[in-house]
């Protein structure tokens, strides 16, 4: 409040543009070129707005890729990997917040563990367990490693804690057990952190790659990032044509990011404030 | 927490309920996902590539649809992945016993996957075959893929790198043009003449010092990168030397751009913009230069004492674990050497099929620019192949340390060479 009136907003204000300047300007970069054709994308001095715009580079990517289906297959998969990675994030989040149960903090530093171990380890191992399952080269495959998060479950236990105990224990009175609790009180209280890690796991389901890299086969199987890879040659790219793929699949977490952004704004704010 | 034990149990019981209610939630969704493959009575095999998305996937599904007119009991199921990521996928599938039946390779990772045992021996099915004739294709492009005695594979096209130069600069300078015939001292007095006539940010001559193009440099030179046991570093000898020496002395002749002078430029745009006469770089520029708005051609590269060009081949390899052997023969072979696929190839200028007939390389050779396309065949009466180890990419990046010293002049060629064939013998020694 005083922050209004001290002389610091004539830095601070300042500051801020400037700091929003350098984040979205590799997305103006990226929108930029893809619009210019290959000269010009590499010419020096470069030029910030493209001197002779051409939808050309967007025409090149549908005709080298099935956008179409690129683009459902990423969000079906990343939709339904989502929403169910929130709701075993919160379960497992609620179980650990508010059960009581034996080995439940050995248990919570297993699920930490895993997060150190990188993808990259385990990915062999996973794909021979997919191939027995038989599900190699299927969305399925592709989407169950992803449905349980050790970090969601870590983010969804530490929202669940600041559940004030009375709110629980006015709701026990009452004859709620932990199902009911779980669904009418701690998920609607913890909306804002939902809301975050919604986004949270929606971008990294979506721009997910080496494991799909490896699991998915099929072109008609593929998803967004599986297709712009495919744009890169052996002895060449055509960055134009891979920055107009990229400005297409930025749009649907951009439209997402947008539509939750009071949720994600209030949940960091709580955060804060629990501090 | 408030709860006592039985409360605790009562809630476990009630909680086991929900994770079941939601465990068959997720089947159910991830069934109606499921597709299942369609089983067909015809033989189905893989085919894995990195050379053909995105450019050539349509000539590709060509190649597979006239393979299967031929071949009405094979189906062939494309695969695809870019050549950054293809290995990642490759190793993956190999690791895990899933390899496809059959895939491409380059020349420089061939002999890793035949020396781990993941390729199959093609001797049999190649002796079976009295169809196939090996004359087929160009003498060295089938041979490099023999391994002490095994053929591994067949080559499916090669590459090369030639000299570029822009017609205009050229002309502008009153210099003549590149030949066929040229070696060191006649490129070398070509850029000097260019320089004086060139205007300020407009150079000569650009050639990389980097591992691969060392390694040519060298066998220009009269140099081998091994031993021929491959077991010690040969480059480190007196044709090395005098290798380093001319690459070095070409970057600090003033002729040849520096890094700095190259700013954000690399050199393929740095020619594509009129900025450089000549370049050495592979004939897979010949797309990207097509409209350039000068008038360009090409030569065989300047030799040293010996001419010597780069021998780039990609390979179909069968998998050592192919329950489809014959039928992945097949494939490979079609697809490398049958009339049909050449044809198919040389239109889209999907590199060059490594084939001896000359008459399906004809549509080849008439497409201009570059006019001297020949230029692409002569190159190859010397073909110099990558040296190529077990841990290849150590091998290239202590190389490729030294050379940059080399580059800034921080250290000697001498001291560079020798420094780098120790680097290299240790690592050889771990073999």
């Amino acid at each position: 409040m005083t922050l209004n009136k001290s002389p610091l907003r004539y830095i601070g204000r300042p500051a801020l543009i400037f700091g929003a300047i350098i984040m979205i300007f590799p997305f103006f970069w990226m929108g930029s070129s893809s619009l210019k054709d290959e000269a010009e994308a590499f010419a020096t001095p470069p030029t910030l707005i493209p001197k002779a715009a051409t939808l050309e580079n967007f025409r090149k990517l549908t005709e080298y890729l099935d956008i179409q289906q690129l683009m459902i297959n990423s969000i079906v998969v990343s939709v339904t990997v989502t929403f169910l990675q929130l709701l075993t994030s919160s379960m497992a989040g609620y179980a650990f917040a508010r059960m009581n149960f034996r080995g439940k903090n050995f248990l919570f530093l297993t699920y930490m563990v895993t997060m150190m171990i990188p993808m990259q380890v385990i990915i062999v191992p996973l794909f021979i367990e997919m191939k027995y399952l038989k599900l190699v080269d299927s969305l399925v495959g592709l989407g169950l490693p992803m449905i349980a998060s050790a970090f969601g479950a870590f983010f969804m236990r530490q929202a669940m804690m600041s559940i004030p105990k009375e709110i629980e224990e006015a709701a026990r009175i009452d004859g709620a057990g932990h199902f009911r609790i779980f669904f009418k009180i701690a998920i609607p209280l913890t909306i804002p952190a939902l809301s975050a890690l919604f986004i949270l796991a929606f971008m990294s389901v979506w721009n997910a790659f080496l494991w799909p890299l490896v699991i998915i086969f099929s072109p008609e199987k593929m998803t967004l990032p599986l297709g712009l890879a495919n744009l890169h040659g052996q002895y060449a790219t055509d960055w134009p044509l891979v920055m107009a793929g990229t400005t297409v699949s930025v749009i649907p977490i951009a439209v997402i990011y947008l539509l939750l952004q009071k949720q994600i704004t209030q949940s960091f704010l709580t955060a804060g404030l629990k501090g | 927490m408030g709860l006592t034990n039985k409360q605790g149990e009562y809630m476990n019981k009630k909680m086991v309920k929900v994770f079941a209610t939601a465990v068959t939630g997720i089947l159910v969704a991830g069934l109606g996902l499921l597709t299942t493959p369609a089983s067909a009575a015809k033989t189905t095999i893989n085919y894995f590539t990195f050379s053909a998305a995105p450019d050539h996937l349509d000539t590709l599904k060509a190649m597979v649809a006239a393979f299967e007119k031929k071949n009405p009991n094979i189906h062939v199921n494309i695969q695809t992945a870019s050549y950054d990521d293809y290995f990642t996928k490759l190793k993956t599938q190999v690791a895990a016993g899933k390899a496809p039946d059959t895939f491409e390779l380059n020349y420089e990772n061939f002999v890793t996957y035949a020396k781990a045992g993941s390729l199959l021996n093609l001797n049999k099915v190649i002796s079976a075959d009295k169809t196939f004739k090996k004359s087929v294709y160009y003498g060295k492009a089938y041979d490099v893929f023999n391994s002490k005695g095994a053929q591994f594979g067949v080559p499916a096209s090669y590459s090369t790198v030639v000299l570029i130069y822009n017609k205009d600069l050229f002309d502008a300078a009153g210099v003549s043009y590149p030949k066929n015939s040229w070696d060191w001292s006649d490129e070398e007095a070509a850029a000097k003449a260019l320089k004086a006539k060139l205007p300020a940010g407009t150079y000569a001559d650009f050639q990389p010092i980097q591992f691969w193009e060392f390694y040519k440099v060298l066998g220009q030179a009269g140099g081998t990168f091994l031993s021929a046991d491959g077991k010690s570093a040969t480059f480190a000898k007196q044709p090395g030397i005098n290798a380093l020496t001319w690459l070095t002395g070409k970057y600090n002749s003033g002729y040849m751009p520096t890094a700095a002078q190259m700013g954000t430029l690399d050199d393929g745009a740095m020619f594509k913009a009129g900025k450089l006469a000549m370049i050495h770089t592979g004939i897979w520029m010949f797309d990207g230069f097509k409209d350039a708005p000068f008038k360009w051609d090409i030569a065989v590269q300047p030799g040293g004492v010996t001419p010597g060009n780069h021998f780039f081949a990609n390979s179909v390899v069968v998998s050592s674990k192919t329950k489809n052997a014959a039928a992945a023969w097949q494939w490979a072979k079609f697809m490398t050497s049958d009339n049909a696929a050449v044809k198919l190839r040389v239109d889209a200028s999907w590199e060059v099929p490594a084939v001896s007939a000359k008459a399906p390389l004809a549509s080849y050779l008439a497409k201009t620019p570059p006019a001297n396309r020949q230029a692409v065949f002569e190159a190859l009466k010397n073909p110099i192949v990558p040296p190529v180890i077990g841990q290849q990419n150590a091998m290239q990046d202590a190389v490729n340390a030294w050379l940059e010293k080399a580059k800034n002049g921080t250290v000697t060629p001498t001291e560079a060479l020798k420094s780098a064939a120790a680097e290299v013998n240790a690592i050889l020694a771990k073999e």
